[in-house]
């Protein structure tokens, strides 16, 4: 297993293509060793004791390998997609049940066909959403993490910065109108 | 359908993030099968966690990991290179239309749903079980035309969305496909619109005294 340097997400994306069409395990090795320490710490991060969150990221990794075939280019970046089955898997998890990923599938039905400007439009938004995060203040950012990864986020977040509820309220807003705002000058 | 009432953002980022309860997740859910607006949204929000799990500084797994993820691919039979198409889908008996000849929302197809009881003031509730989580506090509610709702405030947030009919407070009118989410701080009274009973599914979010217009009604049901 080998980490040429950080792959971008269209290499991300094609090595996933990889994995899906040829069953290539250099690909999937080079997909794990980039995700899989990114997941481990994510998990962690979102409140999961670090045994677990290993395991929960193994088993998004497995789950990588077996639905490599689903992941669609056309609606969501590499890195988008394997953040959505860690969400669905440590759902599943925290309800000790297997459904989330069912509802995740039903949802796409209603979508048309996809298509070269989907694809296109799907690469942008992945661009603006990283722009739109960098631009944020150190402050914004911050609330925005933190309600991304409590569960109870409102009242979570201001104990853990010592401040009244209101005002934690009132900075996520803040945080989220701005990467509206921004989000959409772009688009 | 023209949706005017929309989820926001901190609700579809909580969604994204996987961090909304059950019972108001299923809420959106009906909402998003509804709304191309909002599915767009989240989409970005998606794209949030994607971008924070890359930035994430690395945890490093153990040093055998990758070679037990190999050996778990080798264990189990390979139906990957299967189209996703090829899967079947389980459908289970739940009534394919509620009352009225209303379709029930897609969203809600693996739900069961109760039967519909009598709570008084022109309102019959009927419970929904998620098989995700049973204890999930869930409802779908028909109101009669007409009905005017005592003026109310709410512990959590209510989540309700509109599935068919209308009803109008102090912050506009709800018609089918509408996602109303009424904060704490918030007080409306509910008038259902006079055309016609209004069919809505209501969820209440950390709320453990349901002094809600709808927690109140469903309040017998739940039993909390």
């Amino acid at each position: 297993m080998k980490d040429d340097g950080v792959p971008d997400g269209a290499e991300l994306a094609r090595l996933i293509g990889l994995v899906a069409t040829e069953r290539d395990r250099q690909a999937y090795a080079r997909l794990y060793s980039y995700f899989a320490p990114r997941l481990n710490a994510f998990l962690r991060k979102s409140g999961l004791p670090p045994n677990t969150a290993e395991e929960i990221a193994q088993e998004v990794m497995l789950s990588v390998w077996r639905k490599a075939s689903y992941f669609d280019p056309t609606r969501a970046g590499a890195a988008t997609w394997i953040f959505t089955i860690a969400r669905n898997l440590r759902i599943d998890h925290l309800r000790r049940i297997r459904t989330a990923a069912a509802s995740e599938d039903e949802q796409g039905e209603v979508e048309t066909a996809p298509s070269g400007e989907t694809l296109l439009l799907t690469a942008e938004r992945e661009a603006r959403v990283r722009e739109a995060l960098k631009t944020l203040s150190a402050e914004q950012a911050t609330v925005l993490r933190l309600s991304f990864f409590s569960e109870k986020a409102h009242s979570e977040i201001a104990r853990e910065l010592g401040l009244p509820l209101g005002t934690v309220k009132s900075r996520v807003r803040l945080a989220l109108g701005r990467l509206r705002v921004l989000l959409e000058g772009h688009s | 359908m023209t949706i005017r009432h929309h989820a926001t953002d901190e609700t579809l980022m909580r969604y994204a993030a996987g961090q909304l309860p059950a019972g108001p997740a299923r809420v959106l859910a009906v909402h998003l099968g509804t709304c191309p607006c909002c599915r767009s949204r989240l989409a970005e929000f998606e794209a949030v966690g994607g971008a924070l799990l890359e930035a994430m500084p690395l945890a490093p797994m153990a040093p055998d990991a990758f070679a037990a993820a190999l050996r778990a691919i080798d264990a189990q039979p390979d139906d990957a290179a299967a189209p996703p198409l090829a899967r079947a889908r389980t459908k289970p008996a739940t009534p394919a239309s509620l009352p009225g000849g209303v379709p029930l929302p897609a969203a809600l197809r693996d739900c069961e749903i109760g039967p519909w009881r009598w709570v008084g003031l022109g309102v019959r509730a009927s419970t929904v079980r998620l098989p995700e989580d049973r204890q999930a506090r869930l409802t779908l509610l028909r109101v009669g035309p007409g009905r005017k709702l005592p003026e109310h405030g709410h512990v959590g947030t209510e989540f309700t969305q509109v599935i068919s009919g209308s009803f109008s407070d102090g912050y506009g009118r709800y018609g089918p496909g509408d996602l109303s989410e009424m904060d704490q701080e918030i007080e409306h009274q509910p008038i259902v619109d006079p055309e016609g009973e209004c069919i809505c599914l209501a969820a209440l979010e950390g709320s453990m005294r349901l002094n809600g217009f709808f927690g109140r009604l469903v309040q017998p049901f739940v039993r909390i």
